[in-house]
């Protein structure tokens, strides 16, 4: 009797572990294929729709790219439905549409496509210079005006910055700089905390789980997840004015994420 | 205050506003490529610094030649020993 159990319990795992493969394979069939296709389209439609957009809206831009940017997540976002199941909890989008700077953990190459589960669709990115050599992406991205902040000094930054709150957009920052390599919570550098002060808005964190389970550092090939997003309530800055104050505000909104993402 | 201890101080300051691991905080380490300091961080670096020993080194222009963490230990102590003989005097 107890033989025959562990044949099927042995059978079962033996069928979960052929299963859990042939979804591998399939997702990293699907999924580049379909992306191609969708990058492939976009470019192609990008003037078109830009221009109709233009029309319509009479908005700049650099203020469409970000929503085209937020859309081509939303694409995303279903080529890897069938494989990834992505959860957002946190505030709607009427919450999100004053400006702030977000602050999120890195994970994986794609947390930026994730994170358009968050219903915030004017965000300039913050990004390190290397995306920036990526052909197809780059010249949108110099349109929706994210700075490449490896190049930049200090001073453009915040000013270009003070430009985008005004004009009530939000910004968006990767903490840590770069993707976790074993999934904890890295090293925060401060960028983020002094220039939400300086800005007087406040920090939302975006707490990013499951994403390392996609696409980790260092890893060729992508496999199925469970991917949970969670906005957290917005930290105002404006209790942590002393010196340092900034440093306090990056310890605090840290401990935050921590929780978060320990509790989840 | 002795050397020691000045070294002592300057490195838990460090670890524990820039979230550094202690293992890393050896003399010869540098301070951008090792530590991983921004230019922001020199600032931070400079009033945490301040803080802890009561020095001066905002208007220090040897502060700009600190490459490693033994040059920061070594301005530091000079520091220290320039400000306790101010006092003396």
């Amino acid at each position: 009797m107890e033989m025959s159990e562990a044949k099927v319990v042995g059978s079962r795992k033996a069928g979960g572990r052929i299963a859990t493969w042939l979804a591998i394979v399939c997702m990293n069939i699907w999924v580049p294929v379909m992306m191609i296709v969708a990058t492939v389209l976009a470019i192609a439609a990008f003037p078109f729709l830009a221009a109709v957009w233009l029309l319509v809206t009479d908005w700049p831009l650099g203020k469409i790219m970000r929503h085209f940017v937020w859309l081509y997540g939303r694409v995303w976002l279903w080529i890897v439905s069938p494989f990834v199941r992505v959860e957002y909890v946190g505030a709607g989008a009427k919450e999100l549409a004053r400006p702030a700077v977000f602050v999120a953990n890195h994970l994986s190459f794609f947390d930026i496509y994730f994170l358009s589960a968050v219903p915030a669709f004017d965000v300039v990115i913050f990004v390190r210079s290397w995306p920036f050599k990526l052909a197809w992406y780059a010249p949108f991205m110099r349109l929706a005006e994210y700075p490449d902040v490896e190049r930049l000094p200090w001073e453009s930054i915040t000013e270009s910055s003070h430009r985008f709150v005004g004009e009530g957009h939000s910004i968006l920052v990767f903490p840590q700089g770069h993707r976790s390599r074993d999934g904890q919570l890295g090293r925060f550098h401060s960028g983020a905390f002094k220039l939400a002060q300086e800005l007087g808005v406040p920090i939302i964190p975006i707490c990013i789980k499951g994403t390392d389970r996609v696409l980790p550092p260092g890893r060729r090939w992508l496999a199925p997840s469970r991917v949970r997003i969670e906005c957290l309530e917005p930290v105002d800055p404006s209790a942590f004015q002393q010196e340092l104050g900034h440093i306090k505000l990056r310890k605090h909104v840290k401990k935050l994420m921590g929780a978060c993402l320990a509790g989840n | 205050m002795t050397d020691d201890k000045v070294i002592e101080i300057v490195n838990q300051s460090l670890v524990e506003e820039f979230e550094l691991d202690p293992g890393m905080m050896t003399p010869d380490v540098f301070l951008v490529e090792g530590l991983g300091f921004d230019s922001l961080d020199f600032v931070d670096v400079v009033v945490v610094l301040q803080q802890a020993f009561g020095i001066e080194l905002r208007e220090e222009p040897r502060v700009r030649e600190v490459r490693t963490l033994g040059d920061l230990h070594h301005l530091v102590i000079e520091k220290k020993r320039e400000l306790e003989g101010l006092k003396q005097q």
